[in-house]
């Protein structure tokens, strides 16, 4: 072989020297078995990229976002070493067994559900946390793109236990994006995500409740505002970043649709 | 000169999409009475960006522990980590280089204490990594085979290799990143994607 071979990535990566660079390229010009090195190499980072990029995709487990969110500041440092890892294994793998089964979610839901009136604060902080991790995430909003509108609204509304439309809000100035299946407090809760002209996000989502709320509340949670009703066997809430004007217009337009 | 450029970039991966810092700085900005700590960091918000970054952790974690679960915990203690130590970061830079590094480095003294349970002994970072080989079991099944093959690279390939081809980092930077010479990351990042290549080839091969 030339011996360009094992500079081939460096070469892809534009990471060599100009004149090392042009010596390569001329080295691919007047030799196939390189050039077809070279595209192996170009191949397998493509699908490489791919398998990274759907990684990107997979539910994270809320119990990883609130233990961030309700971690104490400046003070982790102070405990002891030793347990560290051998304690978040058992939340983690909580978790885990929650989004992959749903059978430990019932053990979260008695444990969120113990007062009374923990029970829907919960879900909303829930629900913060999933919107802060996606609502940033342009390029895998969705679980289900709004392409597939009819399977959403069925698979949802069969998972939740309440039924999903989808509302059209195209007179708020949004469009529907599609949407994702969510565990909060132990519950399925189904996420419908809608984008403005300028890409912000606003997401409605809706948790199975034998005793819905009545009237409209609006309340902050995190950086997100939140509009929350209930419906037909279910509570609803529309949450939009802090300081959304328009966000009670838009759940108020949304209850008349769901 | 041109053609350099254009080579080099030929079937590079876009780099993903970063958080959108600037709607964060915009919360900041419209919040007022929030505690300040520190250099001002709001410690408020960077909770919320450590949450919007987990997608981003959880794939670097998993790429280093070759583990589900390991990797949940690894940035779970990554994230609690950056948050005792707030007032240390730079909000000037970025926040996922800077939690890249620290779960990177956790990662490595997590090895390290189980070399030293298991009786080994210290052992050069370089090294301990390829002691730990969670490569195969359950964690891997829901892979595509692409990423168990990934998952099965030795040592830190995988990682260097996402660091590299995905999160946009140089030679330079990642070497710094993974403690290790520039040479060191060019000769693994060819490693990786030659080993894939030929992964790819004969999984190509076979199926014909």
């Amino acid at each position: 072989m030339s011996g360009y071979e094992e500079k081939l990535s460096a070469f892809l990566d534009g990471e060599l020297p100009e004149a090392e660079a042009r010596n390569i390229e001329a080295a691919l010009a007047r030799d196939p078995s390189l050039q077809a090195e070279l595209d192996a190499l170009i191949a397998a980072d493509a699908a490489v990229g791919q398998v990274f990029e759907d990684m990107l995709a997979e539910p994270v487990p809320v119990d990883l976002a609130r233990a961030i969110r309700d971690a104490p500041l400046g003070e982790a440092a102070n405990r002891s070493e030793a347990p560290r890892f051998g304690l978040s294994r058992l939340a983690s793998v909580l978790a885990l067994a929650m989004l992959g089964l749903g059978a430990a979610g019932g053990y979260l839901a008695g444990v969120s559900n113990a007062p009374e009136i923990a029970a829907p604060a919960g879900w909303l902080a829930d629900i913060a946390d999933y919107h802060a991790v996606y609502a940033g995430q342009t390029r895998h909003l969705v679980e289900v793109g709004a392409d597939e509108a009819d399977h959403i609204e069925t698979w949802l509304t069969a998972t939740v236990g309440a039924p999903v439309n989808i509302p059209d809000l195209s007179g708020n100035g949004l469009t529907f994006q599609g949407g994702r299946l969510l565990v909060a407090a132990g519950k399925p809760v189904a996420q419908l995500m809608f984008t403005d002209v300028d890409g912000d996000v606003v997401a409605l989502c809706l948790i199975r409740s034998e005793t819905p709320q009545s009237g409209f509340e609006t309340r902050a949670i995190g950086a997100f505002d939140m509009v929350t009703w209930g419906g037909e066997d279910a509570n609803f809430v529309m949450v939009g970043d802090r300081g959304r004007e328009d966000l009670s217009e838009i759940a108020r337009r949304a209850a008349t649709e769901v | 000169m041109m053609t350099v450029e254009k080579m080099s970039r030929v079937g590079r991966i876009a780099p993903m999409q970063r958080p959108r810092l600037e709607v964060v700085s915009d919360w900041a900005e419209n919040r007022d009475a929030r505690p300040v700590r520190g250099n001002g960091v709001l410690a408020g918000d960077l909770k919320h960006d450590l949450i919007a970054l987990l997608p981003r952790l959880r794939r670097f974690a998993r790429a280093l522990t070759r583990s589900v679960p390991e990797a949940d915990d690894l940035v779970q203690e990554a994230c609690l980590r950056a948050l005792s130590r707030s007032d240390q970061w730079d909000p000037s830079q970025p926040l996922d280089r800077w939690m890249f590094r620290i779960t990177r480095n956790l990662w490595i003294s997590e090895i390290r204490k189980r070399q030293v349970r298991l009786g080994e002994g210290q052992v050069p970072a370089e090294e301990a990594t390829d002691l730990v080989s969670h490569a195969t079991g359950e964690a891997s099944v829901a892979l595509t085979d692409l990423g168990a093959q990934i998952a099965a690279l030795p040592e830190d390939l995988a990682a260097i290799l996402l660091a590299v081809s995905v999160e946009g980092y140089s030679y330079s930077e990642a070497a710094d990143l993974f403690a290790i010479p520039v040479g060191t990351v060019m000769s693994r990042i060819h490693r990786a994607r030659k080993a894939l290549a030929q992964k790819i080839d004969a999984s190509e091969g076979a199926a014909r």
